[in-house]
This record gives structure tokens, C-alpha cells and sequence, in this order.
């Protein structure tokens, strides 16, 4: 398997350089002020208006979890572990719990399972939503700025009567979840993923299938699929480059083992088929909201759990909004870990970012980048 | 607990055979997470057979453990396979011990690309280096910073 091309440092002093070709090239400094998402810098060299190399740099938003969690206790953590995702907190949240409980054995009761994917799947659209509202000012299409975070609000609004928080929930806990569904909560939420897929079909028709947008995504930012795996990337930008893998399929955890759904994959690896993933995903995901509701089985939502992190490791991931959210934990029998390795879709996704870039023409460099859904924050923890 | 050996246990003998003496140790943590401890200065050869032959693709992730009571850092790669769809769930973590005192490892972005990242903070947050990196240099660290590498252990957290 051939290595991809590794881009050559760049030093952010340097105004001017020469390329391969002799040419005089220019550094431009993308960020760190915040583009949308969190801050963080492409540090990006031209020849003309082709980008020649670029060099992400990031750390704007290091926040130093893994340190923190060495040093309280583990329910402690929680909070701090939704951090650098609020859009997609659950998942997050999920992914560590997950951990937790691989050490110390617990197993959450059935219907406490089928609250965490409720809770997740709500995330995924949450974030998406949030994705495509942010991409709609990258490319300048102010309906899909205001659109889709209007339309976040029918998720938001049933997080908090699920959970009592509209985006940090902390709502999975080690053995289950905090809080039963709520009265009248499945009435409410079939209809809102009802009048929500109609919606995405107006989404369709004003932007993905305008040309405004489609013209200026297809064939940017392509990703082949070698690439895509080596680099370890993970989520919508590897299934946007045909690869169909995603957790809940792979390595089904929670209620997904029990629940019916598609992965959506597309082969071309540009922006635009990273973007009809997360389109498709957001469909899905509807339909895995109105399954939940109508399976869910009766019973306790939580068991017993010790708020203890027994010796031994643990491994655990979860598919988040961006990709795999992966926890390693080392515990050596305290109310704290002893190591606690936090990776996250955005972090992984990062390696693809110059090598998607490379070649392209700067005006395409929005598109582009903004396609891979990298959140900074969530990078840099 | 079946008879028959399961797919970990299959995956663990068919490097041992590869690398008679070099895997020091190799258990099953659980199911899908079997890890092995290689020596470091074979690392390579045996991350290039795990891709190779045995379809492990891409690196999930790599992490530093500080053992400092016992003077040594741990590095583990976790590596899975998108090749085959049956076998997505498995995740190996490829151990390597360095002594505390001269953290040096060597790089394995030639075989997974992807590690660049992780190898970069793992260098800043431990002060391992790995050798054969392109570009090892700090990732999220500001530039000015001139502490020690903070995921160390002897750097205490303010309000521990």
C-alpha cells in the first residue's frame, strides 16, 4: 500500500517560499479566529491560488482532559467529557460510561440501553444539523445558516424534557440513565421526526441539489478511499469515501444490535458525498427515533453501579456524529483512572485535512475543509 | 468459555508463529481486545506484518501510559481492520515498554499514516520521542511552552 504524501512543515514566519516547481509561493495563516466552530489554524501555502501544502495547527481549544479525569472522581468527569463536543455530548458521554462499565462489569437493564440510543441518535441530528447550518455560511447560503438551527430546536426541546438539559445532558450514567421518558414524550417526538424528514426534503431541494452548492462541492476535497483508511479516518468522511464501516453496525453496542437501519456510504470522496451522508444520516437516524420509541422495552432504566474504576484496562468506542469516539482506560481500583486516553472523531479526521486540500484552488478551501466536519474543540480536548 | 480457540486467541498465535520470541507477552483483555507487548526495537517489523498479512489498515490511536513507579512509559497502538467486515470489531493494542529514564521509540507513521498525529502528542504530553517521524514537533502545546511534558506523572495537577 502506498503512503500518502506527507506535507512538508511550514513555518508560519515564513511570508514567502519557493514551491517544488521554482515558483515564489505565499503562507497564509487560516484562523486561529473562530471560523464557525472553535479556533484553530491551517497554516496554508499558495502558488497562485492553488494550495501547494498545508499544515493544520491545532491546540487553541487544549483543554487537558485527560489530565483532569486522572485527578477526580469519575462521575466528576462527566461533565467535562461532553465538553469539547456540546453539540454531540451523548455520544461522547456514552463512549466513557461505556468504558467504565467494560471494568467493572456492569451491564445496563434493556430499557436503559434503548434511552442511551435514543438520546444518541437525537445527538447525531443535533449535530448535523449544526454541521449544515455552519456550512451554509462557509458557502454563503444564509437560508441554510438560519434553516437548520431553527430546526435543531424540535431536538433540543425534547432533549430537555428528556433530560433537563438542552445540549449537555450528562444523562448516561455508569449502569443506565438518569431520568425515565418523560409523559407524552414518544407522541411528541414521532411527530417531530415526521415534519422533520419533510424539511430535509426542502433542504434537498435548496441546497443539495442546487447548483449554487452542488457545483462548488462535486469533485472538491477528494478523499479516495485508500487514503481515507490509512489515514485513520473515520465517520461520514470515510463513508463519503465508500467505506461502509460504522460502529453501530461493526460492533453494535446499546439497543442497536435489535434495531433495523441503513449505513450510508458514497464512493466519490468529495465534498459534496461527505455532505449526502450526513443528509442520509440525519433520515436514519428519524427512523431509528421512531423505532426506539415504539421497542422500547418496560423495566428499570438503571442498575446499581460501585463509583469505582476497578484494576484492568478497558477499551471502548462508540460512533459519534464525527466518526468513532474511542476511550482507553486504565484503572488500578480507585474512584479515579489511572490513565484515561480520550480520541475523538475530529482528532482523527485532522490527518485528512491536508492531504484533501493539496491541489485544490483556495476559493475551494471553505467547501472543502468544512466538509470533513472537523470541530475543533473536539480535536484538541 | 468454548472449547475451540476463539479468533483472538487465533490472532495472537498466528504472530507468535510469525515472531517466535519477539511478543513478550499476549493476552485477551475481552472479547475483540486482544493486545500484544513487543519489544520496541521490532516494533516496525511487526506493525508491517500486522498490515501486510493479517489486514490491520489503520491505527484507531496511539497512547502514552506513564508507569512511574515502575520507570517505564507504555505506548499502545490500536489497530483494527476495515478490510473484512467480520472482523471490524477486533481492536489490537500493540504494546511497547521504554525505560523512563530514555524514552525513545521508533515511528510507525511509514506503516500507518494516520499516527502522525497522535505520535506528535504523545511526544509533547510524555517527551517520548519516536525516531523516523517527519515532523516531531508540539501539536496542541503553545509554542512558548517550556514546562515538562504534562501528562507525566510527577506534574501535579493544581488542585490535586
Amino acid at each position: 500500500m502506498a503512503v500518502p504524501e506527507k506535507p512538508a512543515p511550514v513555518a508560519a514566519a515564513e511570508a514567502a517560499a519557493m514551491s517544488e516547481s521554482g515558483a515564489q509561493t505565499l503562507t497564509v495563516s487560516v484562523g486561529p479566529q473562530h471560523s464557525g466552530s472553535g479556533h484553530m489554524r491551517l497554516i496554508i501555502e499558495l502558488d497562485g491560488d492553488i494550495i501547494v501544502n498545508v499544515a493544520p495547527d491545532p491546540g487553541y481549544v487544549h483543554r487537558g482532559i485527560e489530565k483532569i479525569c486522572e485527578v477526580r472522581n469519575i462521575i466528576k468527569s462527566i461533565p467535562v467529557i461532553e465538553r469539547p463536543a456540546i453539540i454531540d455530548s451523548s455520544n461522547l458521554n456514552h463512549a466513557y460510561i461505556k468504558a467504565i462499565e467494560e471494568l467493572q462489569g456492569v451491564e445496563p437493564p434493556p430499557r436503559g440501553k434503548y434511552l442511551r440510543s435514543l438520546l444518541n441518535e437525537m445527538n447525531r441530528i443535533m449535530s448535523h444539523l449544526y454541521w449544515l447550518s455552519i456550512y451554509g455560511v462557509f458557502v454563503g447560503h444564509t437560508t441554510m445558516f438560519m434553516w437548520p438551527l431553527g430546526d435543531r430546536e424540535l431536538f433540543i426541546d425534547l432533549a430537555e424534557k428528556l433530560t433537563g438539559a438542552r445540549i449537555t445532558h450528562s444523562y448516561i450514567v455508569p449502569g443506565g440513565v438518569r431520568r425515565d421518558l418523560p409523559q407524552g414524550f414518544a407522541e411528541e417526538a414521532v411527530k417531530r421526526t415526521l415534519y422533520f424528514e419533510k424539511r430535509l426534503d426542502e433542504y434537498e431541494k435548496i441546497f443539495f441539489n442546487n447548483p449554487l452548492f452542488s457545483s462548488r462541492a462535486k469533485g472538491v476535497g477528494v478523499l479516495s478511499r485508500r487514503e481515507a483508511v490509512a489515514l485513520g479516518c473515520t465517520g461520514p468522511t470515510l463513508r463519503g469515501s465508500g467505506v461502509d464501516a460504522d460502529l453501530r453496525k461493526d460492533e453494535p453496542y446499546a439497543a442497536y444490535p435489535e434495531l433495523d437501519f441503513d449505513v450510508p456510504t458514497r464512493k466519490e470522496g468529495d465534498s459534496f458525498s461527505r455532505s449526502i451522508v450526513r443528509m442520509d444520516e440525519m433520515r436514519e437516524s428519524c427512523k431509528l427515533i421512531r423505532q426506539i420509541l415504539k421497542q422500547i422495552p418496560a423495566g428499570p432504566i438503571r442498575r446499581r453501579a460501585p463509583i469505582v474504576v476497578p484494576r484492568g484496562e478497558a477499551y471502548s468506542r462508540v460512533e459519534s456524529a464525527r466518526g468513532e469516539c474511542s476511550f482507553y482506560m486504565v484503572g488500578e481500583g480507585g474512584d479515579k483512572p489511572y490513565r484515561v486516553r480520550y480520541i475523538t472523531g475530529s482528532y482523527r479526521n485532522m490527518a485528512a485535512i491536508p492531504v484533501l486540500l493539496k491541489g485544490g484552488h483556495m476559493a475551494d478551501m471553505p467547501t472543502a475543509w468544512w466538509s470533513v466536519d472537523y470541530w475543533p474543540v473536539e480535536a484538541d480536548r | 468459555m468454548s472449547g475451540s480457540p476463539s479468533r483472538e486467541d487465533m490472532l495472537i498465535q498466528k504472530i507468535r508463529e510469525q515472531f517466535p520470541g519477539l511478543v513478550k507477552e499476549a493476552r485477551v483483555v475481552r472479547r475483540s481486545r486482544p493486545e500484544i507487548v513487543v519489544a520496541p526495537e521490532k516494533i516496525v517489523e511487526v506493525a508491517l506484518f500486522l498490515r501486510d498479512q493479517l489486514g490491520f489498515d489503520h491505527a484507531n490511536g496511539v497512547s502514552g501510559v506513564d508507569y512511574n513507579r515502575e520507570a517505564r512509559f507504555e505506548v499502545v497502538y490500536h489497530t483494527s481492520s476495515l478490510e473484512n467486515k467480520e472482523t471490524r470489531d477486533l481492536v489490537l493494542a500493540v504494546k511497547e515498554n521504554l525505560p523512563r529514564n530514555t524514552p525513545k521509540a521508533v515511528s510507525l507513521v511509514p506503516v500507518w499514516p494516520g499516527v502522525e498525529n497522535f505520535e506528535r502528542e504523545t511526544f509533547e504530553m510524555f517527551g517520548i520521542t519516536f525516531d523516523g517521524h517527519p515532523r516531531l514537533e508540539k501539536l496542541f502545546l503553545t509554542d512558548n511552552w517550556d514546562g515538562p511534558p504534562p501528562l507525566r506523572k510527577e506534574v501535579r495537577f493544581p488542585t490535586d
